[in-house]
């Protein structure tokens, strides 16, 4: 039998249309956050401020979609993020990553443009992870893989631990939980989020610097 | 023509030295061969790895095993060691009085002093006296400064600031009058309001000034000359931190406490002494010497230094197939320490250095059951087996093949339980001695200092040097030498501090510094394997002078670390003794000196 992507759309549809008629009054009621006020300034380059960290984001982020897979609202993301950045003395920088919605290529860019070499790449449903620009794409410095355990102290903790890697110390990984449970129950909403992520994406289109109203 | 295997079995290492035996001239050494030990020395589990450490040693000689004519045991001396560590001080808060702790990033400079009270009271406080304002962790930083910079402007004095969460400096970069603030204080509810308080945050690299200086505190609070003294456990707990709070509660107090820790009983062979495990190392050390030579030493049960005898006794018992009463501990060694302690009441999970005693205690038997081992091996491998001599012995004579020595002279076997020394004198005839104390001692000073918790990673620790990675294609040796890579580093080693293994370098688990861990691994070495190389020296020296040896050789595992030979070469500069790690037979290095010894004794009697 062939299963076209369609029909596996249909089925996640079908599935997560049942888990919510099982606890239908709490997802319901979860009001979507407002989009946040980014101004673009133009085509990111380079940094050599070593006193900065570069937090790279895909264009659904903050815009076309505004809170996490566990209702996190985009704007707590990145005042939690940048918090943690600049509770260790450092700088943050904003830039959008459009050619790509995979979150390992997001870091890696923003480390690319990073002045210290560190970036953050966190996508809309929160998966994110802290990288170093020697570094391969598909290696990491810390991976939090499991968007539905990532909470806003762990945004915090990523912001300072990221910072402290930019000071050349060495940091503790921030403690991430493990739930076998948040595969099953999030997988479905996983891939459409996913989904509506890519959508978004302009694989010709440069990297941009911007600024953001928290 | 014959050829025949020594066999030493050690604590950690089975080593083998096979020679060609021919009538009326020296054994000609062929090959040797070294494996782990399997299971606990003189038991009969040994005898797998012995099998294969023969079996490595014939293989480039394309001997069987029958063919060898005789394998000699060495007669194991049964030496077991264990540790242990006291600790005699402690330091108790019995009223919150003092937060002195290290964030890694306080908010503000500079001292501020006032009366603390909470954020939510600010409201309808009163203008005529400064305040030092508690923040819960409930209230976001961007609110807490807001409220605060609210406060100023209705001429509110604010002297400092006490926050819960890690927001110290996110706190004061939205403050138009900045001010001193201590974050991460965990009990925030613990903290005493409406009492007088003085805050601290020195500059970055910087340490507090006035808080860790009784006579500032004293200045500060108003305090009489026996206040003062009562404050003094305050300021040295302070001292070296880069942020401070004292709060002056009414009963608040804070005390370093001694904590009985047992008495040791020293009986020697003419008296008998008795001495507090708190006096320190250096007390019962003396009484030690003075009451030397030993013939037993006892610990006060119920102790931790009395848990630890009965365990290196009962191990020795099973061994030996002897009741424990039996078995006497027959050395000791004592170690003075500083260990990272939580303080008993704090507010913030302050840590301060409490003093402790690390004990090392030694038993000693006459003779493990080597003959049922000899016994079980030779049925396994058909070959007649025979406990050949003394292990002391056995190993003097190895030490002897070294190139450029000749008697007096001494080798040291740094093992990990235990230090042994002996000394083979012109006449020939030999002094041994054993000593407790040793690597296993070292890894557990390193454990406790670092407060590590993990005695693998110690080990780590002892055995490597360090370095730093201070990027994915470079990495900084603890000598400041730079060494470069083609290929990126492992992502999880960066920006770390790892040990240079023989795998690579390996990350480390702890956030200290390079430099502290360095200082704290040699520092237990010196303690131990120094001291120890000195008292074992001296107890099988001719008149107990060093100075009479003309060679010292190191022997064993510890012969091989990368800095105890230099440390005691050091040592024993002054004494004027040549020392270095042996080199048996001139191609073996440190290693092979008892199974070598074996072969050669054994010639020495069929020639003789």
């Amino acid at each position: 039998m062939n299963i076209s992507e369609d029909m596996v759309k249909e089925i996640i549809l079908e599935v997560f249309q049942q888990m919510q008629g099982a606890d239908a009054p709490a997802a319901n009621q979860v009001a979507q956050a407002a989009p946040l006020q980014f101004r673009e300034i133009g085509e990111a380059k380079p940094g050599t401020d070593r006193n900065e960290v570069v937090i790279g984001l895909p264009p659904a982020f903050g815009t076309a979609m505004t809170q996490t897979i566990i209702h996190i609202p985009h704007r707590d993301v990145l005042k939690e993020v940048m918090a943690g950045i600049e509770e260790e003395g450092l700088k943050a920088r904003l830039v959008r990553v459009n050619r790509t919605a995979d979150v390992g290529f997001i870091a890696h860019e923003a480390a690319k443009l990073s002045g210290s070499g560190i970036g953050i790449g966190t996508i809309s449903r929160g998966t994110t992870v802290i990288h170093q620009r020697d570094l391969q794409p598909l290696q990491n410095l810390e991976l939090f893989s499991q968007s539905p355990l990532v909470e806003r102290e762990t945004f915090r903790a990523i912001g300072r631990n990221a910072a402290q890697y930019a000071k050349g110390e060495h940091p503790n990984p921030v403690p991430v939980r493990n739930d076998p449970m948040a595969r099953p129950k999030y997988q479905g909403l996983a891939a459409l989020l996913h989904n509506k992520e890519t959508q978004y994406v302009k694989p010709d289109m440069a990297s941009t610097e911007m600024t953001v109203q928290l | 023509m014959a050829y025949i295997a020594g066999v030493d079995i050690g604590n950690n290492s089975t080593e083998v030295a096979i020679a060609e035996l021919n009538r009326g001239s020296q054994p000609r050494f062929l090959s040797s061969a070294m494996v782990r030990t399997v299971g606990i020395k003189g038991t009969l589990r040994n005898i797998l790895g012995i099998i294969d450490a023969l079996d490595l040693a014939l293989e480039p000689l394309t001997i069987t095993r029958k063919e060898l004519s005789r394998v000699l045991l060495n007669e194991a001396t049964p030496v077991i060691g264990d540790v242990a560590m006291e600790t005699i001080t402690e330091t108790v808060i019995t009223e919150s009085a003092m937060i002195g702790h290290n964030p890694s990033t306080p908010g503000g400079l500079g001292l501020g002093l006032g009366t603390t009270i909470l954020l939510d009271e600010l409201e309808s406080a009163a203008t005529e006296q400064p305040w030092i304002v508690v923040i819960p962790g409930t209230v976001e930083f961007r609110e807490a400064a807001e409220r605060l910079n609210r406060a100023t402007s209705r001429e509110l004095e604010i002297a400092g600031a006490i926050v819960q969460k890690d927001d110290g400096v996110l706190i004061h970069n939205r403050l138009h009058r900045p001010i001193p603030i201590v974050d991460e204080v965990l009990h925030i509810d613990r903290v005493p309001r409406q009492m007088p308080a003085a805050i601290e945050v020195a500059a970055i690299g910087k340490a507090i000034e006035k808080l860790s200086n009784p006579y500032d505190i004293a200045t500060l609070f108003d305090l009489s000359p026996d206040e003062t003294r009562n404050v003094v456990p305050i300021a040295r707990a302070l001292t070296g931190t880069r942020s401070a709070v004292v709060i002056k509660t009414p009963r608040g107090d804070i005390q370093e406490r001694r904590i009985p820790a047992g008495k040791i009983t020293l009986i020697g062979r003419q008296q008998k002494a008795e001495v507090q495990v708190e006096a320190g190392a250096e007390a019962i050390m003396n009484q030690l010497a003075h009451v030397s030579p030993l013939s037993e030493i006892q610990a006060e049960p119920g102790t931790n230094v009395g848990g630890m005898f009965e365990t290196v006794r009962k191990v020795m018992a099973d061994l030996t197939d002897q009741p424990v009463s039996a078995i006497r501990v027959q050395d000791i060694i004592a170690v003075d320490t500083l260990v990272p302690q939580k303080v008993l009441g704090s507010l913030a999970g302050e840590y301060s250095l409490g003093n402790a005693v690390g004990l090392a205690a030694m038993v000693e038997t006459h003779k493990l059951p080597m003959q049922r081992l000899a016994r079980k091996l030779e049925i396994e491998i058909m070959v007649p087996v025979e406990v050949a001599g003394v292990e002391a012995e056995m190993a003097i004579h190895g030490a002897l093949t070294t190139p450029g020595t000749r008697p007096p002279l001494a080798i040291l076997d740094l093992g990990g339980g235990s230090t042994d020394a002996s000394l083979i004198k012109e006449t020939g005839a030999i002094e041994s001695t054993h000593l407790a104390g040793a690597g296993d001692m070292v890894t557990l000073l390193i454990d406790k200092e670092l407060g590590l918790d993990d005695l693998d990673l110690a080990e780590n620790i002892k055995f490597f040097p360090l370095a730093k990675v201070e990027t994915l294609f470079h990495l900084r040796h603890e000598s400041g030498a730079v060494e470069f890579f083609q290929e990126p580093l492992d992502p999880r080693l960066f920006g770390r501090v790892v040990v240079i293994s023989e795998n690579g370098p390996k990350p480390l688990d702890t956030r200290e510094p390079l430099a502290k861990i360095i200082e704290v691994r040699k520092k237990a070495k010196k303690k131990v394997f120094v001291q120890n190389a000195l008292r074992a020296l001296v107890s099988v020296a001719p008149a107990n002078s060093i100075r009479l040896i003309s060679f010292v050789a190191l022997v064993g595992g510890s012969a091989l670390d990368f800095e105890i030979p230099q440390m005691i070469s050091d040592a024993l500069m002054e004494y004027g003794v040549v020392t270095g790690r042996a080199n048996v037979r001139g191609v073996e290095g440190p290693r092979n000196a008892v199974a070598t010894g074996l072969v050669l004794a054994h010639a020495a009697k069929e020639s003789g």
